[in-house]
């Protein structure tokens, strides 16, 4: 019985992976349609010029190049280097709002689906400068000019103008907000502290946030944005779950139960929040009614249970249980019911997180000594590796249009934060100062 | 080729999977009748009288549509406000305190001779080495009885920072209960996990990672 057992094992397991090989060989396109969705052809677009219409050198330059990486990153638009097509676009902003018919034709010609065009300019300088920035939108499917977007405030908020512009297209094309306005909270080494701190979606603008001295960890995003969860400790001996308000750096403690208190995570609707605590022994999950303060065991077993991600409807949960010796994904019912293994693969899968569009979940995946970032359908179906090479990966956190994941490193040496698409294309750095930056939260959309 | 592949995975994924759900289904029964473990919360697994349950303000998401007026033939002039909406950081003196309780404390724990104890690699189990070092940690701790100590638990850079705290914690209590075992009582001595997020040093190399997989000993200065 035992020697048909272990020959089973050993044939299921070679027959798993065989099958796992067949989907990441076969199948890594198909998933990644999924990944955005499965109708998706990405629209050409040709930025063409950002005028300098008055101001510094540097001004019409910087806007156009962060407007380029916001278009490319949206994965939405597929950015075209107008010259290389033979375009010659300087001089379409001549025309300001109209532009000009001759370079729309060209541009038709060549495939190209929308030209963007603008100018920007600065008005004096020190405390009184003020930045102008205008973009326009023409549609060579439909021969139209779309329209454009005037943008007015201080030299401060010059990226988020070409951010809010790139929103705005997307917004144009796909009814979604898009990403460019979206923020990363994470932890960043100061000394022997973590403090915890936000930044723009593509590393930008970096802005401490506490700074009490000891370790601020694990940060995730209330729904409306306006706070961030996390843990910390009383004293430097108990872990309490607090809160911080960005706007006012209000902070207070939510749960202080004594023993761990780690990986909080609010529901879609900012109702309850889920969490993890041993404060009744070992490491357990836990719902909290935030409105009547009701708190509910949701978990009941002698391992470790940890690391809640709520599906974005609200109705499950995965997370992470060491109850058959490594850390796995499992899922169950937002009430604790219905508990199923997710993972099979692997002695060790955790920090699972779902994707907005719910039809992945990430995670980190240990596979040939090395910690990954892996997804996985919440059916268990379909399972790819995103990353490999040497280096720690962890905290993968979905972007609010579930195409791209933040997570940390050690690949470069130090641990920084780093952007992926879902197909596990496009790795881009985004922390390049400090000794050590972990934990990334990616915010919902603006 | 590809098409076969493809196929025959995945029905071998879904026969594996059936299996092991089996394997699953039996223990989630299990652990549904262990009556003991659901004691701690009321009735229905609700309880509402639980202290250390801080205020909540509303988190739902208001509506606005993303804050995006759309494009418009003839735009308007739309001024944004200076900034992130983040409030300036009040960096306090709180920070160089704390420096100082935590050198304190450790200097205090080394001059009293305290050992640590390390871990192998994913494991909590105290060695013979660790034993040894856990009871000259006892000794002190008899002949000096009214000092209260704490037990960290450290981790390697390896592995998730979430789950690093459980395994940080059970290296702690894995230590304290030895401690307890020695003789020490139970009540002058509390566990804390620091995960990976407090290494001693910070080399991608075994030498490195064998000095964070540790349980510290450390005397408590502060309350």
């Amino acid at each position: 019985m035992t020697q048909l057992k272990l020959i089973m094992t050993w044939l299921g397991g070679l027959l798993l992976l065989v099958g796992i090989v067949g989907i990441i060989e076969s199948g890594a396109a198909d998933v990644f349609l999924e990944a955005t969705r499965p109708d998706f052809q990405k629209i050409s677009l040709g930025v063409a010029e950002i005028q300098n219409a008055g101001g510094p050198d540097w001004l019409a330059g910087r806007i156009e190049e962060v407007l380029k990486n916001d278009v490319r990153r949206s994965l939405v638009f597929d950015l075209v280097d107008l010259p290389s097509l033979g375009i010659q676009a300087a001089g379409v902003h001549q025309g300001k709002g109209a532009g000009s018919k001759a370079i729309f034709k060209q541009a038709a010609e060549k495939g190209v689906s929308v030209l963007v065009w603008g100018a920007a300019s600065m008005k004096n300088s020190g405390e009184q400068a003020d930045v102008n920035m205008e973009g326009f939108v023409y549609d060579s499917g439909s021969d139209e000019l779309v329209g454009g977007k005037r943008y007015a405030g201080s030299p401060s908020v010059v990226r988020q103008m070409a951010h809010r512009f790139a929103d705005e297209l997307v917004f144009r094309y796909t009814g979604e907000p898009g990403i460019a306005r979206t923020k990363i909270a994470y932890v960043a080494e100061q000394g022997t502290a973590r403090e915890l701190f936000v930044m723009d979606y593509d590393g930008y603008d970096a802005r401490q946030l506490t700074a009490d001295g000891f370790l601020n960890l694990m940060p995730q995003w209330s729904p409306d944005r306006r706070f961030l969860i996390f843990t910390a400790y009383r004293n430097r001996s108990t872990q309490d779950i607090d809160m911080i308000e960005l706007a006012t750096g209000k902070r207070w403690t939510v749960i202080s139960f004594g023993g761990l208190n780690i990986t909080p995570a609010l529901s879609p609707d900012g109702n309850f929040l889920a969490f993890a605590s041993s404060y009744e022994g070992n490491s357990e999950i836990y719902r909290l009614d935030t409105r009547t303060k009701v708190i509910q065991r949701l978990t009941v077993n002698p391992s470790g249970d940890l690391s809640p991600s709520w599906s974005p409807n609200g109705r499950e949960m995965v997370f992470v249980s060491d109850r058959g010796g490594g850390p796995q994904l499992f899922l169950m019912s937002s009430d604790g019911s219905n508990v199923r293994r997710l993972t099979f693969e692997g002695d060790y899968n955790a920090a699972p997180v779902w994707s907005p569009r719910g039809n992945w979940i990430a995670y980190v995946c240990r596979t040939h000594k090395e910690y990954k970032l892996c997804i996985i359908s919440p059916d268990g179906q379909k399972r790819l590796q995103l990353t490999t090479g040497h280096g720690v990966d962890d905290s993968p956190s979905w972007s609010p249009d579930g195409r791209h994941l933040a997570f940390s490193s050690t690949a470069d040496g130090k641990s920084h934060i780093y952007m992926i698409d879902a197909d596990g294309k496009g790795r881009e750095r985004l922390t390049f100062q400090g000794t050590h930056n972990s934990a990334p939260s990616w915010s919902p959309a603006w | 080729m590809k098409k076969t592949f493809w196929t025959c995975g995945s029905m071998l994924v879904v026969g594996i999977a059936f299996i092991a759900m089996q394997g699953c289904a039996s223990k989630s029964v299990q652990s549904g009748g262990d009556s003991q473990s659901t004691q701690g919360t009321a009735k229905g697994g609700a309880d509402s009288s639980k202290s250390g349950v801080g205020t909540f303000p509303d988190t739902g998401v208001q509506s606005g549509g993303g804050g995006l007026r759309g494009l418009d033939k003839n735009p308007s002039e739309e001024r944004l406000g200076g900034g992130t909406g983040q409030a300036k950081m009040d960096s306090s003196t709180i920070s160089g305190r704390q420096m100082e309780e935590i050198r304190a404390e450790q200097a205090a724990s080394a001059a009293a001779g305290l050992k640590d104890v390390f871990f192998a690699y994913d494991s909590w189990a105290i060695s013979e080495e660790g034993r040894q070092a856990l009871s000259i940690d006892a000794d002190w701790m008899k002949s000096n009885p009214n000092a209260m100590v704490k037990v960290e638990g450290h981790c390697d850079e390896r592995g998730t920072t979430a789950y690093n705290f459980v395994l940080g914690e059970k290296r702690a209590k894995a230590a304290r209960n030895y401690l307890v075992e020695l003789g020490v009582l139970a009540n002058r001595l509390s566990v804390v996990s620091y995960g990976k997020e407090r290494p001693s040093c910070n080399e991608h190399t075994e030498a490195c990672y064998q000095q964070n997989r540790r349980g510290r000993i450390i005397i408590k200065t502060a309350k």
